[in-house]
């Protein structure tokens, strides 16, 4: 048995899963229904989302103690500040003459959640006190989060792609079974592993680049920062271990796929026409060849942003990248609920938000929908 | 290829099996050697100069100085001695384990102890000092670890242990960075370890107790894979750890597995609105990304190995969900069920035993190929500080080896590599799993 008779197998697979969606297409009137059909279908999984993050927090165990832990503490003697928790934590809702909780019903506490999730008013962090809007903006976690992401995504389709097409275009050579090989075992070397050996050899043996954050921790470069061409450089030198980790993880997916489809799309019969035509090599594996096999590749990487979000999480842990991931790590030893029901409702979002990007690129890609 | 992801896997059971066997610590509750020791066979190509390895005091002896005292000895072990002291015009009594250091380097820790019971005094509050000694080899430097004087009849021992940190302050270091065990065993050599009682003038009769009179001399390298930093053994704390590995990732599995074919049974076989509902709900979850969701869920749960297994299954039947529906659904068209189904066969029996059977190929590929999927869940979680607290495995070594100032390579590397080790396995026998169940991928003959 050879790897492409296994690989085929796999993006059989991976292609039934899809038929599901083309099975939508087929019977759907054009584009509009399509693109129409897929956005209900978005805001059908964004209220599962809330649903699901609202039942968790809510019906699980482990907040209600946390929040009785905190409202109840012995040392605290002053009524009034007890009440003012327990209308902070919406256990109450007010108050009798008698100083007894009026609680708030099941409903109430929904409605509320609701509104803020639609809202995007998440409320004050346990351990900071601060909003968790502002910290996620003004404090420059997201920017370094959608930095880290988007070096490390594009540079995985770039790389992950361009070593699949070639290695399907040399199919079974040295090459091509190498970087399968390869990419394999990068697929399942765990990614926080891949990391401590990174800065361990990177960092701490060869001293090339920074072990860990995003900025020097020295006060010169707040105070008075060097040249915005210095600070780029830097800049550069603190990503590119953490995305170098992540493109490493994820480039073998994408060149899988790549691989699989572009074998099948050489075997047609128009590449021997345009073969024969006399288009240069490149021409015929660009121009032809992967055009017609994007489809899945484009899927698929909309697909494994899901993936990508949570090795972001490890790895922003690992490299102490004060990021989205970072913040959910420090909250979690924090029991800082407000954040984590937040960051998971806005990781989520952006899952939906990537399949939904990929539904819409697909229709507009895929002329089977254009025409119907 | 499958018959190199057995014999992998056949490695890790049976470390993890014979693990009592492999190791005589436990992995969190026996300091083995000094902190943060690298592996001892790294001597073999760094040369042994520089480097040290555990020894122990031992050949316990005593001596008497002074012409009026004798002992009359009660019993002695390898580091006890009961006896009755007579003195007529004081002295003092020795007793003396001894050590040939044959190591270049320099120990860099040591542990030790002495506690002595003084029963039926004479003479009462006279002082006896007592004084325990550390006696050096070339230079004859005498170390002064502790001194006590007795003024009762009851039990002495140094408060906290014998190491090299309570001794360094002892002896006046405490303000710098020199450690008490570089500074005292540093040459090859014969070294003392020497408790003295001096004992009053006059008259003098009593009856001592010397228990636990040992020490410990830890070296720079230990064992095969190191200690961590409070001096467990890191080979104990791996193989345990592939205990734990196995026993997570099997179980965690085997519920999603189970899960997924429930629900793909179900919607494949009785179709129409079950089929729509399960596949959507399916769909829905799918969509939810899952590092995430085992996030909040096990830091809302709570932080055992018990709901790392079940959270970890509960998220993991989707797929296989998917997978079996599609083939339920083909199978469902064949002649032999719509025979079955004439014969009179109801609903349970068609599915347990025509389609069930049917699939269970497909279910050992998918549970060979599934498992590390789990393992690495497990890891990644105890990575993050949402592991178990009471057991150590692999990924919590991971976690507790940032601690410190630099990374230490030997207690990095040994987890990943099982982790990423007992993953290969798994996928290697689940491929070989597919080329014997799978007809398709059999090379033609």
């Amino acid at each position: 048995m050879t790897v492409e008779k296994r690989m085929k197998i796999v993006t059989d697979k991976a292609k039934s899963s899809m038929t599901r969606v083309v099975s939508l297409v087929v019977s759907e009137m054009g584009l509009r229904g399509y693109l129409l059909k897929r956005s209900i279908n978005t805001v059908i999984l964004v209220l599962f989302v809330i649903v699901l993050n609202f039942t968790i927090f809510e019906l699980l165990p482990g907040t209600q103690a946390a929040i009785a832990n905190l409202t109840q503490n012995p040392k605290v003697h002053d009524t009034r500040v007890i009440h003012h928790l327990q209308i902070a934590y919406g256990i109450c809702k007010g108050f009798t003459p008698a100083g007894d909780c009026i609680p708030t019903t099941f409903l109430e506490r929904f409605l509320a959640y609701f509104k803020s999730m639609v809202t995007f008013d998440f409320g004050n962090s346990y351990s900071s006190g601060k909003p968790i809007l502002d910290e996620m903006i003004h404090e420059g976690r997201l920017y370094n989060t959608l930095m880290l992401l988007g070096v490390s995504t594009t540079f995985s389709i770039l790389i992950g792609v361009f070593l699949g097409v070639l290695s399907a275009s040399k199919r079974g050579s040295l090459f091509d079974n190498g970087s399968v090989i390869v990419s394999l075992i990068t697929y399942s070397l765990p990614t926080f592993w891949m990391g401590l050996l990174a800065i361990l050899i990177f960092a701490q043996t060869l001293g090339w680049f920074p072990p860990g954050g995003v900025t020097p921790a020295t006060p010169q470069w707040i105070l008075s920062p060097p040249p915005l061409l210095t600070r780029i450089v830097v800049r550069i030198q603190y990503l590119f271990l953490p995305a170098a980790v992540l493109t490493l993880f994820f480039y073998g997916g994408h060149l899988l796929i790549t691989r699989a489809t572009m074998m099948e799309s050489l075997g047609e019969d128009y590449i021997v026409t345009a073969k024969a035509k006399g288009v240069s090599n490149w021409g015929v594996l660009f121009k032809h060849a992967l055009k017609n096999a994007s489809l899945p590749i484009v899927t698929n990487a909309a697909l494994s942003f899901g993936g990508l979000l949570g090795g972001a999480i490890i790895t922003e842990t690992v490299f102490f990248w004060d990021g989205l991931g970072l913040w959910i790590f420090n909250a979690i030893n924090n029991k800082d609920f407000p954040v984590m029901q937040a960051m998971f409702y806005i990781i989520a979002l952006c899952v939906i938000g990537a399949n939904l990007i990929s539904d819409i690129v697909y229709g507009i890609i895929d002329p089977r929908i254009k025409y119907e | 290829m499958a018959a190199a992801g057995l014999v992998i896997l056949l490695i890790f059971l049976v470390l993890a099996v014979a693990a009592p066997l492999l190791t005589p610590y436990h992995p969190k509750q026996e300091i083995v050697s000094a902190p943060l020791d690298p592996p001892s066979w790294i001597t073999f190509y760094t040369g042994t100069g520089g480097y040290s390895q555990n020894t122990q005091f031992s050949q316990l002896t005593f001596n008497t100085v002074g012409s009026g005292v004798t002992i009359t000895k009660n019993s002695q072990t390898s580091n006890s001695l009961d006896f009755a002291v007579d003195s007529t015009t004081g002295g003092k009594i020795q007793l003396v384990q001894s050590l040939n250091y044959p190591y270049q380097g320099e120990s860099k820790d040591f542990l030790g102890n002495s506690i002595v019971i003084v029963k039926n005094r004479s003479s009462p509050f006279n002082a006896t000092d007592y004084v325990t000694k550390l006696y050096g080899t070339s230079q004859e430097e005498n170390f002064t670890f502790w001194t006590q004087t007795l003024t009762n009849a009851q039990t002495y021992s140094p408060i906290g242990s014998l190491d090299a940190h309570n001794v360094a302050q002892r002896l006046g270091l405490g303000g710098t960075s020199l450690n008490a065990a570089e500074v005292i065993f540093n040459v090859p050599g014969t070294y003392r370890y020497v408790l003295e009682l001096t004992l009053p003038t006059g008259n003098f009769h009593a009856d001592v107790s010397v228990k636990e009179f040992q020490l410990a001399v830890f070296g720079n390298t230990f064992g095969w894979m190191g200690t961590d930093d409070s001096g467990y053994d890191v080979f104990t704390q791996f193989v345990y750890g592939a205990r734990l590995s196995l026993v997570v990732g099997i179980t965690a599995t085997i519920i999603g597995i189970g899960l997924g074919l429930l629900v793909g049974l179900m919607a494949g076989y009785l179709g129409k609105l079950v089929d729509e509902v399960l596949m959507r709900f399916t769909d829905m979850m799918l969509v939810i990304p899952s590092l995430p969701l085992l996030i909040v869920l096990v830091a809302v749960l709570g932080q055992s190995l018990t709901n790392i297994i079940f959270v970890l299954g509960f998220l993991g039947w989707m797929g296989f969900a998917r997978l079996v529906r599609s083939q339920v659904l083909s199978l469902r068209e064949r002649p032999f069920i719509e025979a079955a189904k004439a014969s009179g066969a109801g609903t349970g029996y068609i599915v347990i035993r025509h389609i069930f059977t049917n699939i269970v190929s497909l279910t050992y590929v998918n549970l060979a190929l599934s498992v590390p999927a789990a393992i690495v869940g497990e890891a990644a979680l105890s990575f993050l500080g949402l592991g178990s607290l009471t057991e150590t495995t692999w990924g919590r070594m991971l976690a507790e080896a940032r601690g410190g100032v630099s990374l230490p390579w030997w207690w990095i590397i040994p987890p990943g590599l099982g982790i990423a080790a007992l993953s290969l396995s798994f996928i290697l026998l689940g491929f070989g799993f597919d080329a014997i169940f799978n007809p398709r991928l059999r090379r033609r003959r």
